[in-house]
């Protein structure tokens, strides 16, 4: 299997609020999604993921139920609050901004 | 962490064990949604869930991780840690018990000495407004080299020095005294301050009751006899009733009450606390006609201490330089007076505006450096229990390795390793710190009674300064003694130690067991070089012979409470009550006395042949009545004491002591010589008659303990000052005055006419008191010493005991290849007295380097005594030898049968 490309610092918690920003999700929804939008490229560990949304919890950025899945059966739903979805913009913004100045930099080096 | 994020927090921490229960379920979930689609990609069901698992990878990490993110994951960790810490604690009672009690002695010293100190050279007195701008006046002159300052000065120095304005903002004065208070029965000495009104604006608070004084109540001529009373004397003596404008008998003088003080108000005096202010123009009444008159005419009598507060923005520097220039002005007007004071040039006159605690003042004694000395010996304790306790953490991480390495390789963080270390020594600090406390409270008060004044309140519970000081020592133990062992613990390295079994991977450790050892060794040999010096000084100091013995001498003071006598009154009531006296049962004989021990007095002196007797030396005279010689026991070595018939009218005689009649007739019969001495009715020797000598007695040491020649003479009462002297000294039959002293106190008392009543003491106290510098010193380092050496010992043999338990394999192997009993005895011992020869080594160069700076502290006795240091290290040795012999003796029942077949 060939190695997943190593995320930017802090970007996992936007992936995560994008994602969640489609609608009600549980955690494995989240990763399959993530996973699948990156072409299979970008797999988010379950060992981060988990932490990641309890952090997010605790910020008040995601509020979480129980509800019944398709299939019938009891799953922990992760939605975002008005809060995360401040939350989400503020950090699409910054990233957005990162990147394009992370790019201008690259170009400028290369000529 | 947003206000909203700690609400999030402390709300998930109460429901941590549902969310944790919830966590699983969702991770159980995430498992099984994945097998599902790995068996949709083909696998079969059990490969499926096998790598699932797989990938969601160890899931007790995971939940560490999520974990952080609910509670407060610091607080939650440290509780948890606590719990386990005790756990582990209750687990190994023997640990834990030589950990805290080390710690406690540490601890302990520390917080006495620091209680100590703090309290006579650095703790604000209560009330004192922003104390730090608070000076006491020190008025310091250097002559011959000798440095003096004083902080009492006469009442006309006083209104001098208050000419320096541009740097003082406010300036009050006060004087202490003891006086009988009450009326009869009930007058008591007590503590009575004199004060100038200002004195009550440099402290915050209001009377308790009515008011302090009125400026006019200390106006000139004598004040207005008013008083305030202190709290603890309102409450207890005069059962907290409206005591304004009753009536208090002060010494001779009526005061009417106008105040009673706050609480806790002691003004800026040290020991027990004053019970009454009175303005300081109404103490002189109490002292006498001479002293009424005198005091704002003449600079002769020193009686007012000064307190000033700085101005906003002025250095204390500034406030000296001022102060020092009405000083230099105050002495030119007080050389107009009498030309005998002497020229600037020759005493560098100097004032000082220091620190209002006496002991932290320039003018403290030996006794106040010897305990900055001792503080920083506890200090060294501390240290030295600090390597003990590492020395055992490390031991014990050591015997624990194989569970640390098991919790490191389960997914414990290293961290949490080292946060797990620090909670326990922090535990076991604080629980020694406790028990320290504890220590200084009740064991501290053998050192205490030594070292603060009689009355000092003292007590620990109440007292934060203190306890914060011995938390901050705990604290700084916990530290010192678990970061070692806890970064050993952490690089744990895993693998190895998992494969490896317990007899490897020692060596190293051992290693740093053996510095600690040293570090130990090498500080306790300081200490007992510092016991030794202090100790050796004071049986000098106690073997200094004294031609006189004290102790079944007390000393009585008559106070005749203003009883009106003219003198020749006087002389009569004087006698009577000397014949009273040596008629009290027990008493052998009794004389009165002018000067009190090693506060003696001269006179000029003059003798035909010599024209100058003053270059010489100091020349002392004791004025007394004729059993002087035998209450001292001095004995009289020629010619005769004086008797009763040397009176008034007969010819001038006198008894001077052997080094005097050597030094001014050398060679020459002492027997019928003149002297002409400036005394009483002839101050000057110029004018004065002969005065003939009559008997030589063995020198006295009544000046100080020192080299200085023992110049002394002795004259009779009756022919100086007959209607004068109220000291009594009273030689009792049995050998040890202090069980007679209230018999005597109470049978004087009853003897004096009027109100009159007697203050004693032992005399042998007043002699004590000149060697108590150095039975401090000597006292503190050797319980000090002691404890260090007992401590470090210890530690000695824990890692001697502890590597014998590690090579019984191997000296089981040694015994099977023929070694013999006496081999491993040597093997053991000579491991364990090695890193002591080097301690030794490295103590005794500390000491030879440090004790110099001692010198001036010690009495006879040099810093660097060969013959003490090498005895305190062979002290060391032995008592590393005895260590080390015990685990010897059970490695020489290493048994080979079992080293061989263990393998």
């Amino acid at each position: 299997m060939p190695e997943s490309p190593r995320l930017l610092a802090g970007t996992l918690d936007l992936l995560i609020l994008k994602t969640l920003s489609l609608g009600p999700m549980h955690g494995y929804g989240v990763a399959q999604h993530i996973h699948r939008l990156s072409n299979d490229a970008l797999r988010i560990e379950e060992g981060s993921l988990y932490p990641a949304l309890r952090r997010m919890q605790v910020k008040g950025w995601v509020a979480s139920e129980t509800k019944r899945t398709p299939t019938g059966r009891e799953a922990r739903y992760y939605r975002l609050t008005a809060a995360g979805r401040r939350q989400l913009e503020e950090e699409e913004e910054v990233f957005k901004q990162s990147v394009a100045i992370t790019a201008r930099v690259l170009r400028g080096s290369e000529s | 962490m947003t206000p909203r994020e700690l609400a999030g927090r402390i709300a998930a921490w109460w429901r941590r064990n549902e969310l944790a229960r919830e966590l699983d379920d969702e991770l159980e979930d995430h498992v099984r949604l994945l097998a599902r689609d790995l068996e949709h990609d083909g696998m079969s069901p059990a490969e499926a869930l096998a790598a699932a698992r797989r990938q969601v990878g160890n899931v007790t990490r995971l939940r560490e991780e999520s974990r952080d993110a609910w509670g407060i994951p610091a607080l939650e960790t440290v509780i948890q840690d606590l719990r386990y810490a005790f756990r582990g604690l209750r687990r190994s009672p023997a640990f834990t018990a030589t950990v805290i009690i080390t710690l406690a002695l540490g601890i302990g010293a520390n917080t006495t000495m620091f209680a100590v100190i703090d309290r006579l050279m650095f703790r604000p007195f209560p009330l004192l407004r922003a104390p730090a701008e608070v000076h006491r006046v020190y008025l310091q002159t250097t002559y011959r080299g000798s440095r003096n300052a004083n902080p009492v000065f006469p009442f006309l120095r006083y209104t001098d020095l208050l000419d320096a304005t541009h740097t003082i903002a406010a300036v009050a004065a006060h004087t202490e005294w003891r006086f009988a208070v009450g009326d009869g029965d009930a007058s008591t000495p007590r503590k009575v301050v004199g004060v100038t009104p200002s004195f009550f604006e440099f402290f915050d608070t209001p009377a308790a009751l009515g008011r302090y004084f009125f400026a006019t109540e200390d106006a000139a001529p004598a004040g207005v006899p008013v008083a305030v009373v202190s709290h603890r004397f309102w409450s207890t003596e005069l059962q907290g009733a409206n005591v304004i404008g009753q009536r208090l008998k002060v010494g001779v003088v009526d005061y009417t009450i106008v105040g009673v003080a706050p609480r806790d108000f002691v003004g800026v005096t040290d020991g027990a606390p004053p019970d009454v202010f009175v303005p300081l123009s109404t103490i002189p009444a109490n002292l006498g006609a001479w002293s009424q008159e005198s005091f704002r005419r003449d600079y002769s009598w020193d009686w007012v201490q000064m307190i000033v507060r700085r101005k906003p923005g002025v250095s204390a520097e500034a406030v000296s330089d001022e102060l020092t220039r009405a000083y230099i002005q105050s002495r030119a007007a007080a050389r107009a007076l009498n030309p005998r004071v002497l020229p600037d040039s020759l005493v560098q006159p100097v004032a000082v505006a220091g620190p209002v605690k006496l002991a932290a003042g320039p003018d403290a004694g030996a006794e106040s450096r010897v305990l900055l000395w001792v503080t920083g010996v506890a200090g060294i304790v501390l240290l030295i229990a600090c390597a003990n306790v590492a020395n055992l953490m490390f031991a014990r991480m050591i015997r624990r390795r194989r569970e640390i390495t098991v919790r490191l390789a389960l997914g414990v963080g290293r961290r949490r390793l080292v946060a797990q270390f620090l909670t326990e020594a922090l535990l076991l600090a604080m629980l020694g710190g406790g028990a320290g406390v504890t220590v200084a409270q009740w064991g501290g008060a053998a050192i205490r009674s030594m070292l603060l004044p009689e009355g000092t309140p003292f007590n620990l519970a109440t007292d934060w300064r203190t306890l914060g000081v011995s938390f901050a020592c705990a604290a700084t133990a916990a530290l010192l003694t678990a970061l070692g062992p806890a970064f050993a613990a952490a690089r744990t390295d895993l693998a190895a130690t998992l494969k490896a079994g317990a007899r490897e991977g020692t060596v190293q450790r051992t290693r740093t067991r053996e510095v600690l050892v040293i570090a130990q060794g090498a500080l306790s040999v300081v200490l007992l070089v510092g016991a030794g010096l202090f100790v050796r000084s004071f049986i000098h100091a106690r073997s200094v012979p004294l031609g006189y013995d004290a102790r079944p001498v007390i000393e009585v003071v008559a106070d005749f409470r203003g009883y009106a006598m003219d003198s020749a009154k006087a002389v009569v009531v004087r006698r009577t009550l000397l014949a009273d006296v040596q008629s009290i049962p027990g008493v052998v004989a009794a004389a009165r006395v002018n000067s009190r021990l090693f506060g003696t007095n001269t006179a000029q002196l003059r003798v035909e042949g010599i024209d100058s007797v003053e270059t010489l030396g100091r020349f002392n005279f004791q004025i007394a009545t004729q059993d002087y010689f035998r209450v001292m026991q001095t004995r009289v070595l020629r010619g005769r004491a004086f008797t009763d018939a040397d009176r008034d009218g007969q010819p001038l005689v006198a008894v001077v002591s052997d080094a005097m009649a050597r030094a001014l007739w050398p060679g020459r019969d002492p027997l019928g010589q003149c002297m002409h001495i400036g005394l009483g009715a002839t101050p000057s020797a110029a004018t004065a008659a002969c005065t003939t000598v009559i008997g030589v007695a063995e020198n006295t040491a009544q000046q100080n303990l020192t080299d200085d020649p023992r110049f002394m003479y002795y004259l009779p009462v009756d022919q100086v000052v007959p209607h004068q002297l109220s000291t009594m000294y009273v030689r009792m039959s049995q050998p040890d005055a202090r069980g007679e002293l209230e018999r005597v106190r109470r049978a004087v008392t009853r003897a004096m006419p009027g109100d009159g009543f007697a203050v004693v003491r032992p005399l042998q106290e007043v002699v004590d008191n000149q060697s108590q510098s150095w039975r401090l010193g000597a006292t503190l380092f050797v319980t000090f010493g002691g404890l260090a050496l007992v401590v470090a010992i210890v530690g000695l043999y824990g890692v001697v005991s502890y590597s014998v338990t590690q090579r019984m394999h191997e000296l089981g192997v040694r015994v099977a290849l023929g070694a013999r009993s006496r081999d491993v005895v040597r093997l053991v011992v000579v491991q364990g007295v090695r890193p002591v020869f080097l301690a030794v080594g490295i103590g005794l160069v500390i000491a030879w380097a440090v004790a110099p700076r001692v010198q001036s502290l010690l009495f006879r006795q040099s810093a660097v005594d060969a013959a003490l240091y090498a005895g305190v290290g062979v002290t060391m040795l032995v008592a590393a030898l005895l260590a080390s012999a015990i685990p010897a003796a059970r490695a020489v029942r290493a048994d080979p049968s079992v080293a061989l077949r263990s393998d």
